[in-house]
């Protein structure tokens, strides 16, 4: 059942070519009609099978068999990737150019539904699968306009430096099969010693290479040959994320072989600093955003490895709304401008409209409070600090690049002073193309409901990354424990203490907190990880482990 | 197994046999020959007989030798010379192996099945070393393994396309069911004690043939190596299934993955040898330089040598996937780190079919090229039924696991002991 999620986005790409042989014509408003059912239909899905409880397998023989079931943060997942793809698709539909249009939406549909595979799998044989469609996907997406030999040799570059990552994924299925039997992520908990090792290194690696972390992220540069909508899609909610969600995914099981969180953290650190440089320094608009993407996937990487995949996942959601909204504007303003050098842009005055939408997604970017972006950077830095001040301060500092990087974007790109001297098109977007930046803006806008402590409640509570409030650490499942961390508010990070507010983008003097458990402390027992030291005087009906009281 | 390996030579056969290709004004005895070929190797597949086993193996030569040497091109008659002396080796050392199999055994029998539960050479003496390594090198001579594959790009480059289909659809196979047939099956002590010397031999031909399809200019030659690729990943698995070490699930795993990468062998790269046919028919050549921005004109041989292609490389929901994820699974279990070197074949054979892809469609159409005809109805139809094939077995490969479990049930992997 589960897999008709999958599936259908399949069968809306199939569509288009049977349409346009019905129709006789290749014409934009049949394809966006196309696309538009096919993703609403697999959101509608997606709800229906998580409010449902979907479940799905089909088996091959013996050990090998797809199973599929949706987990809350799985389930958000899929739902959040046809929401960002649908404005994205609609931009795709009126935007790029005509010669290829429906092989281009076609395989944008077959990319969701790798997706959407990899994100339902339970196993890691289905993951696998899904996996590699998005990354064969991404080929034929970067080499769309593939007139051009650099586009295509781009495109390969960019599928090699992923498949190579997918190597590290064959290892441990490899591994994990070896030790247990079973492809299944339930069974991962039963592999240890040097097979461990071998599955929870190979999940890291194909997570590093699909995020664009340190040493991979030069294909997320060099996949900005694709169109503007493959990159925004690329990079908002697909096929980047995917190295954050299985981290996020298997983090109970990543967390218990030790080196695994502190070579996580350490990447993702060094991604996001070294990301937030290349972005500040780069003039390239779409290529500044790239490198912004590979920071802020650091930062999740950063957050997973300090124990919180809950605050990774919501920072997932936040950055793929602003980043969605980003890329697309960009797309309209390098038309406009006929490249994508910043210093020929300056569009306030001639797109005012886009312009304020992408000032809203750039101040979430650059983490100004009350915008979602600046809640879950604020989080993800007092996660951090539950490991090691050096990582918070180091968290910081990357906030701080995104902040300039965030307001050179803008005012370089939609900036009062147009800059342009020669007279070059004066391409305007079309009612499509701005309503699907505004649609983005307005969901960038959405996210800021995070600062609202009920619905934070509420999420916390749909995503079972919330306490069981007043419950004793032993009557937690064990689990859910093992899953989250010992539930409590930290789960969620920080400003879910509730009666206090922020007033700050890094927090109320995070840093002056003591450091919460020692290193020591963070595995085996997983429990300590979630119950950091923060949260003042709630902690007494708590699950919280005397070693954490100190 | 053998039932799977014989649908997928008949279909195969058949589609080659529609396949257009170049007379030579010789009509009938080029399809006279093609059907002698059918014959025999389907028969070598389904017979329970040594004897019948060994003439089926040595009449293949023959008709593929005719095949090359009447209807190839540039020097064909050396080529078919080359192959017919490397494998008529081949088969010489497999005579002289069965013999002294059949010679050890109390009756003097060839039926398979009793030579099967009889077990007559055991252990690692000179004796039953010497058979063994007679049938290995034979067989590895055929599949072909690093080093004795030297015959194979020649014999391809020269062959026409649906000739080198078959070669390396159909009799490539000869050699890794020989195996799993005969030394696996019939001396599975002997073969226990050098199975890892086998797999690493396995473990070369994938790498080398990835890392020299790789260099090759020609469309054939690159096709032709990764065959040498794909044959290293069956007989690692067929290795691994037949050491004595390690569960009998992963080896089992390990042999079924090994089978099922026969079938899905054939069927994509009897496809991409079938279009490669194609490219010479229209130009004359198989120079990649030659080649350049065809998708413009050829969209429908760009979509199907595309998905031949990333089933070549194992790209998952096509039927290379599931033959090498079993295969690969399988083996960690039993050689890890030969599994995991091994993996890197998989990347590089990614490597060389994308940008030969991209050489030869992508870019500038290269002006000689201006009035390159698409395929035409027949080549779309019995290429779409081989493809559709992959899709299905990539998709939903359960129908065609339970074929090859039932087959291979009888073989003797509870046998050993585990």
């Amino acid at each position: 059942m589960l897999f008709l999620v999958a599936l259908l986005p399949v069968l809306a790409a199939l569509g288009i070519p049977l349409a346009f042989r019905l129709a006789g014509s290749a014409d934009r408003r049949l394809l966006l009609a196309i696309a538009m059912a096919g993703l609403g239909l697999t959101l509608l899905l997606a709800l229906l099978a998580a409010a449902g409880g979907w479940t799905g397998i089909i088996v091959w023989s013996g050990p090998l068999r797809l199973t599929a079931v949706l987990t809350p943060i799985a389930g958000a997942m899929a739902m959040l990737v046809p929401v960002i793809a649908l404005p994205i698709l609609a931009y795709a539909a009126f935007h790029e150019d005509e010669i290829g249009l429906g092989r281009l939406v076609a395989i944008l549909l077959l990319f969701v539904a790798g997706m959407e595979l990899l994100l339902i799998a339970d196993d890691l044989l289905t993951l696998l699968i899904g996996w590699e469609l998005v990354g064969v996907c991404s080929y034929l997406l970067i080499a769309h306009e593939w007139r051009h030999a650099d586009n295509a040799a781009s495109g390969l570059y960019a599928f090699l430096m992923t498949r190579f990552g997918d190597l590290g994924l064959f290892a441990a299925a490899m591994a994990a099969y070896a030790a247990t039997g079973s492809f299944s992520y339930d069974s991962l908990s039963d592999v240890s010693g040097p097979l461990a090792f071998v599955v929870a290194f190979g999940l890291l690696l194909s997570a590093v290479s699909k995020s664009g972390q340190i040493p991979f992220s030069p294909w997320l540069f060099r996949a900005m040959a694709g169109p503007t909508s493959v990159s925004a899609l690329l990079h908002a909610a697909t096929m980047v994320a995917a190295g954050a969600y299985i981290l996020i995914r298997l983090e109970p099981f990543l967390t218990t072989v030790p080196g695994v969180p502190e070579t996580i953290v350490a990447i993702g650190l060094a991604t996001a600093l070294l990301g937030g440089l290349v972005a500040t320094l780069q003039n390239h608009a779409k290529k500044l955003l790239a490198a912004s993407t590979s920071a802020h996937y650091g930062l999740m990487f950063v957050a997973v490895g300090s124990g919180y995949p809950g605050i990774a996942f919501l920072h997932l959601v936040a950055h793929a709304a602003f980043k969605a909204v980003l890329f697309l504007a960009a797309g309209i303003a390098g038309e406009r401008a006929g490249s994508y050098g910043q210093h020929l842009m300056g569009f306030a005055r001639a797109l005012p409209l886009v312009a304020v939408m992408t000032a809203i997604g750039a101040l979430s970017l650059a983490g100004l409070p009350p915008l979602g972006g600046a809640w879950t950077k604020e989080a993800i830095v007092t996660a951090a600090e539950h490991g090691s001040l050096w990582v918070a301060a180091g968290v910081i500092l990357a906030g701080a690049l995104s902040a300039a990087y965030a307001t050179r974007f803008q005012l370089s790109a939609f900036g009062l002073i147009e800059r342009q001297e020669q007279e070059a098109s004066k391409a305007k977007p079309g009612r499509a193309e701005t309503g699907a930046v505004v649609a983005l803006a307005l969901l960038t806008l959405a996210t800021s409901l995070v600062w609202v402590p009920s619905v934070r409640e509420a999420l916390g509570r749909a995503l079972e990354i919330e306490p069981h409030r007043g419950e004793p650490c032993h009557t937690c499942p064990v689990d859910r424990r093992r899953r989250f961390g010992c539930p409590d508010w930290h789960s969620l990070g920080p400003p879910l203490s509730g009666d206090r507010s922020y007033g700050t983008v890094f927090g109320d003097g995070g840093l002056a907190r003591p450091a919460g458990p020692d290193r020591a402390d963070r595995h085996p027992p997983r429990d300590t990880l979630g119950s950091g030291s923060r949260g003042g005087g709630r902690s007494g009906d708590r699950c919280r482990r005397p070693a954490d009281r100190r | 197994m053998a039932l799977a390996i014989s649908l997928m030579s008949g279909l195969l056969f058949l589609c080659a046999l529609a396949w257009p290709a170049d007379y030579k004004g010789r009509a009938r005895q080029y399809y006279a020959w093609f059907l002698f070929l059918q014959g025999v190797s389907l028969g070598l597949f389904l017979t329970l007989d040594l004897l019948v086993f060994y003439v089926f193996f040595d009449l293949s030569l023959v008709g593929m030798y005719f095949l090359i040497g009447r209807w190839g091109h540039g020097d064909a008659e050396y080529a078919a010379l080359k192959f017919f002396i490397y494998t008529l080796a081949g088969s010489l050392a497999i005579l002289l192996a069965i013999l002294g199999l059949v010679l050890a055994n109390d009756t003097l029998t060839f039926d398979m099945r009793e030579l099967i539960a009889a077990q007559p050479l055991q252990g690692v003496d000179v004796r039953s070393s010497l058979v063994l390594l007679g049938f290995l090198v034979g067989f590895a001579i055929k599949t072909p393994l690093v080093p004795f594959h030297t015959w194979l790009p020649l014999a391809h480059v020269e062959a026409p396309g649906p000739a080198s289909a078959i070669l390396a659809g159909v009799l490539l196979k000869m050699g890794t069911y020989g195996i799993v047939r005969i030394p696996f099956s019939m001396m599975r002590e002997t073969f226990a004690a050098y199975a890892l010397p086998l797999a690493i031999v396995a473990l070369m031909s994938i790498l080398w043939g990835a890392i020299v399809a790789l260099g090759q200019t020609n469309l054939k030659r690159r096709i032709a190596y990764t065959s040498v690729n794909h044959m290293g990943y069956t007989v690692l698995g067929i290795a691994a299934a037949g050491a004595a070490i390690g569960g009998d699930a992963a080896r089992t795993l390990a042999l079924n993955g090994a089978i099922t990468e026969m079938v899905a062998h054939g069927l994509i790269t009897g496809a991409l040898f079938l279009m490669a046919g194609s490219f010479w028919q229209r130009t004359g050549t198989y120079e990649l330089s030659a080649y350049g921005g065809l998708a413009r004109v050829a969209p429908k041989l760009m979509i199907g040598f595309f998905l031949a292609a990333f089933a070549s490389f194992g790209l998952p929901a096509l039927a290379g996937f599931v033959a090498e994820f079993q295969i690969f699974a399988g083996t960690f279990a039993i050689y890890p780190w030969l599994a995991a070197i091994g993996l890197i074949g998989i990347l590089i054979t990614a490597a060389l079919f994308l940008s030969m892809l991209q050489k030869i469609f992508f870019g500038d159409l290269v002006d000689q090229r201006q009035g390159f005809a698409d395929l035409n109805r027949t080549e779309v139809g019995f290429l779409a039924l081989l493809l559709v094939l992959v899709v299905l077995i990539g998709i939903y490969p359960g129908w065609l696991l339970t074929m090859i479990e039932t087959g291979s049930a009888f073989l003797p992997l509870q046998g050993t002991e585990g």
